[in-house]
C-alpha cells in the first residue's frame, strides 16, 4: 500500500518533514471541525457569544494554512519529492486551501447566526438547517479520516455523499421560498437562512474535494470532474483492493 | 553428575578398549600402529556418525525422529530433547496468559488504547474502538492526534500533562461527552484510557441549572420578605416582646439573602471553565481598599496589616478577584478573635504571584483541610451558624482562582491561626513599571 511509502525514506529528516505537514493538516481539520459544529450550534440555539467566536476565531484556520504552505513549499524545494511523495504534498497543498474555504465558510455562519439570534426563532427552530449541519459534519469529519488513513475507499463513499447533502439543499431552498410566498416579513430572515445553508452546502463540495485528493494520493488518478460511477470502474479493481 | 561421570568413564574405557583391540589386531597382522590408526579412524567414524544423526534430527526436528543412539550420545540427545519440550511448555503458557490478558482488556467497560512514544496506536481494545471509531484493520500505526482531532484533545496530548484527565464533547451540541486519562509508562508510551461520560456530564449540568435556576427563583420572594422584615422592625408602635423574634428574623432574612447572592455568584462562576482573559488590577489599591472595608467591621480584630512586597500588578478580572480576596479576609475576620491580628501580603517571584491572608485564629484541624473548599462544609457546624457565613465562600475562592489558572494553598495549625494563599501563574504577573506607564 501507498501508506508504507511514508515511512521508507532513506532520509529519516524527509520522512519527519512530511509526517509532521500531515499532521498539521489534521489538526487544523480538527479545528475546522470545530468551528463548523460550533458554528450550526450558534445558529440553532440562538446564542449569539459563540457566533462571534467562531468569527473571530477564524484568523486561526488561516494562519494555519499559511504556514502549512510556506513548509510544503520548503520541502519541495529542499527535497524535490517523487511520485507517491510529490502527490502527498499537492494533495495536501490543495486540502489545506478547502480547508480554509471551510473556515471562511463557517465564519460567514457564525456572523449570520449571531445576527440572528437577536431576532425570533422560526417555529421549527432551524430543524432543516441542523440536519443539513450534521449531515456535513459527518462529511467533513469521514473525509478528514479517510485523509488520516489514507482509505480511497472510505473517500470515494464520502464523496458519493455529497448528492445527499445537494438535495437537502435543494429542498430547504424550495420550503424558504414557499415561507417568503406565505409571510413576506420573514423575507429578511429566510434570505440570511440561505446564506446558511450555501454555505453549508459549499462545505459539503470541499469536503469533496478532499475526497478526491485522497484517492489522487493513493491511487495517483485524478478523477475531478468526473462521475463517480465512472470513477469506481476507472479505479477498477485497485479500487477494491486497496 | 554420577551418571555424567559413569558415561564419560564408559565413553574413555571403549577408547581404551578399542586402542588395545586395534594393538592386538595390528600384532597378529604385523603392523602394530596401522592397527591402532585403524582401530582409532573407526571409533572416529562412529562418532561423526553420531555428530551427524544429532545435527540432522536438530535441523528437522519437526519431521525427523530423535537417532537412536546410546551412551553419552543418548544421553546428550535425551537432554536436548528435555530442553526443547520445556522451551515449548513455557511459550505455551506465555501464549496463554497474553490471550487472557487480551480477553481482559477486551471484555473492560473502559476503552484501552496503547500509544508509542510518537502518538502511534499500538493497540487498543473493542471498548476503545466503539467509543472512537477506530478499526482494527486499518488503524494500527496511525497517530491518535490523526483521528481525534478536537483542539482540546491535541493540546491535551502536546502539553503531555496529564494530571487530571480532560473530557471532551466530540461534536459540539451533542450530549456525548468522552473522558480521556493518559497514563504514561516506559519511555515515552502511554496508555490512554476513555470512558463514556455522558450520563456524568448530564446530571452535573442538571445539577448546575437546578441550583442557578432555584437560587434565581428564590431571590424575589426573599426580597419581599426581607423588606417586610425591615419596615417591622423599624416601626416604633411595635410590640415590645415582638421586638426580638422579627430582629432575629431580619438577621436570618439577611443572611439567607448573602447564601442565594453566594450560590448565584458560584453558578456563574461554573457556568465556563474558560481562563478569563482580564486586565491588570492594581492590587495596592485592592488591599488598600479591602484593609478599609474590614476596618469598619464592628467585629473585627484589633491589628489588621497589609504588607505590600511587590509593585506588579495582577492581570484578572477585576470583580472576581475582589470578590475572593474578600472572601478570604472575611474569613479572617470572622474567625479571629478581637485581640487578634490579620496580615495581607502580596508578592511576585519565579513561580508567580501570591496573595496570603493570615490569621491568629483558633487554626483548623488538619483532617478538615482537603474538604474545606466544598460547598456547606462545616468545621463546626455550629459556630459557623452563629458567625453567619453561608458556607460558600471558599467554594467561591477556589473556583476564581481556577478561572485565573491559579490555585488555593490552604496551611493551618490547630492553636496557631491559619494561612490562605493564593498562587497565581507567572503569565498573569505584570510588571510594575507597566502598570503605571499605562495608568
Amino acid at each position: 500500500m501507498e501508506k508504507s511509502d511514508l515511512s521508507h525514506h532513506i532520509s529519516r529528516r524527509f520522512n519527519e518533514d512530511l509526517e509532521r505537514v500531515r499532521n498539521k493538516v489534521l489538526s487544523m481539520g480538527g479545528f475546522v471541525e470545530q468551528q463548523l459544529s460550533k458554528a450550526v450550534i450558534a445558529l440553532v440555539e440562538g446564542d449569539s457569544v459563540m457566533g462571534e467566536a467562531v468569527a473571530r476565531d477564524d484568523y486561526q484556520v488561516n494562519n494555519m494554512e499559511v504556514s502549512i504552505d510556506e513548509e510544503c513549499s520548503r520541502i519541495l524545494a529542499t527535497r524535490a519529492p517523487a511520485a507517491g511523495d510529490l502527490r502527498v504534498i499537492v494533495a495536501i497543498i490543495k486540502a489545506i486551501t478547502d480547508l480554509e474555504r471551510m473556515g471562511d465558510e463557517c465564519e460567514k455562519i457564525g456572523n449570520i447566526a449571531s445576527r440572528l439570534a437577536a431576532q425570533e426563532r422560526p417555529a421549527d427552530k432551524y430543524r432543516e438547517v441542523k440536519h443539513l449541519g450534521r449531515v456535513v459534519q459527518d462529511m467533513v469529519h469521514d473525509a478528514l479520516d479517510a485523509f488520516a488513513r489514507m482509505d480511497a475507499d472510505a473517500a470515494l463513499r464520502v464523496a458519493r455523499q455529497d448528492r445527499l447533502v445537494d438535495e437537502e439543499y435543494e429542498s430547504i431552498q424550495r420550503q424558504s421560498i414557499t415561507f417568503m410566498m406565505e409571510d413576506p416579513r420573514t423575507i429578511r430572515r429566510a434570505i440570511d437562512v440561505m446564506w446558511i445553508v450555501r454555505a453549508l452546502e459549499r462545505i459539503g463540495d470541499h469536503a469533496k474535494n478532499i475526497c478526491e485528493y485522497v484517492i489522487y494520493m493513493v491511487h495517483g488518478k485524478d478523477i475531478r470532474h468526473i462521475r463517480l460511477e465512472d470513477v469506481e470502474s476507472a479505479l477498477g479493481n485497485r479500487g477494491s483492493a486497496g | 553428575m554420577n551418571s555424567s561421570f559413569e558415561s564419560w568413564a564408559y565413553v574413555f574405557g571403549r577408547l581404551v578398549a578399542v586402542g588395545l583391540a586395534g594393538l592386538l589386531l595390528g600384532y597378529m597382522a604385523g603392523s602394530v600402529w596401522a592397527g591402532v590408526c585403524f582401530a582409532y579412524a573407526a571409533a572416529l567414524g562412529f562418532h561423526l556418525r553420531q555428530l551427524y544423526l544429532l545435527d540432522y534430527w536438530l535441523r528437522h526436528r519437526s519431521i525427523a525422529d530423535p537417532p537412536d543412539s546410546g551412551g553419552l550420545w543418548g544421553d546428550i540427545i535425551a537432554q536436548v530433547g528435555r530442553l526443547h519440550r520445556r522451551k515449548k511448555f513455557h511459550k505455551q503458557r506465555i501464549i496463554r496468559m497474553f490471550r487472557e490478558l487480551r480477553r481482559a482488556t477486551a471484555s473492560m467497560s473502559d476503552g484501552v488504547i496503547a500509544l508509542n512514544a510518537g502518538n502511534e496506536i499500538l493497540w487498543f481494545n473493542r471498548r476503545a474502538s466503539e467509543l472512537l471509531g477506530l478499526r482494527r484493520k486499518t488503524d494500527f500505526g496511525i497517530r491518535i492526534d490523526n483521528l481525534i482531532r478536537h483542539p482540546d484533545f491535541l493540546r491535551y496530548l502536546s502539553t503531555r500533562q496529564f494530571g487530571s484527565g480532560l473530557s471532551i464533547h466530540p461534536k459540539v451540541g451533542d450530549p456525548t461527552c468522552l473522558e480521556f486519562q493518559a497514563v504514561p509508562y516506559g519511555a515515552g508510551q502511554m496508555f490512554l484510557l476513555v470512558r463514556d461520560a455522558t450520563r456524568q456530564s448530564q446530571l452535573e449540568t442538571m445539577r448546575k441549572d437546578f441550583v442557578a435556576n432555584a437560587s434565581h427563583e428564590l431571590r424575589s420572594p426573599l426580597t419581599v420578605i426581607a423588606g417586610y422584615l425591615e419596615t417591622l422592625a423599624d416601626d416604633p408602635g411595635l410590640d415590645a416582646g415582638l421586638r426580638p423574634p422579627i430582629e432575629e428574623m431580619r438577621r436570618q432574612a439577611e443572611r439567607m439573602t448573602g447564601i442565594v447572592a453566594d450560590l448565584l455568584e458560584l453558578s456563574r462562576l461554573e457556568a465556563t471553565d474558560e481562563e478569563v482573559a482580564g486586565e491588570p488590577v492594581d492590587i495596592e489599591a485592592l488591599l488598600t481598599q479591602l484593609r478599609k472595608d474590614a476596618a469598619s467591621r464592628r467585629d473585627r480584630p484589633s491589628d489588621i496589616r497589609v504588607e505590600l512586597a511587590s509593585t506588579d500588578a495582577l492581570r484578572a478580572d477585576p470583580g472576581l478577584v475582589h470578590s475572593a480576596f474578600w472572601n478570604l479576609v472575611d474569613n479572617a475576620i470572622k474567625y479571629t478573635p478581637a485581640g487578634g491580628r490579620i496580615a495581607l501580603k502580596w508578592w511576585t517571584d519565579a513561580a508567580g504571584a501570591h496573595l496570603s491572608v493570615s490569621d491568629s485564629g483558633p487554626g483548623i484541624p488538619a483532617e478538615h483541610l482537603p474538604r474545606l473548599t466544598e460547598r456547606f462544609y462545616r468545621v463546626d457546624p455550629g459556630r459557623a451558624r452563629a458567625t453567619g457565613g453561608s458556607g460558600l465562600g471558599l467554594a467561591i475562592v477556589r473556583h476564581v482562582l481556577q478561572r485565573h489558572g491559579g490555585e488555593l494553598e490552604i496551611r493551618s495549625a490547630e492553636g496557631r491561626g491559619s494561612v490562605f494563599t493564593c498562587h497565581f501563574p507567572v503569565a498573569r504577573v505584570v510588571p510594575g513599571s507597566a502598570v503605571r506607564a499605562t495608568a
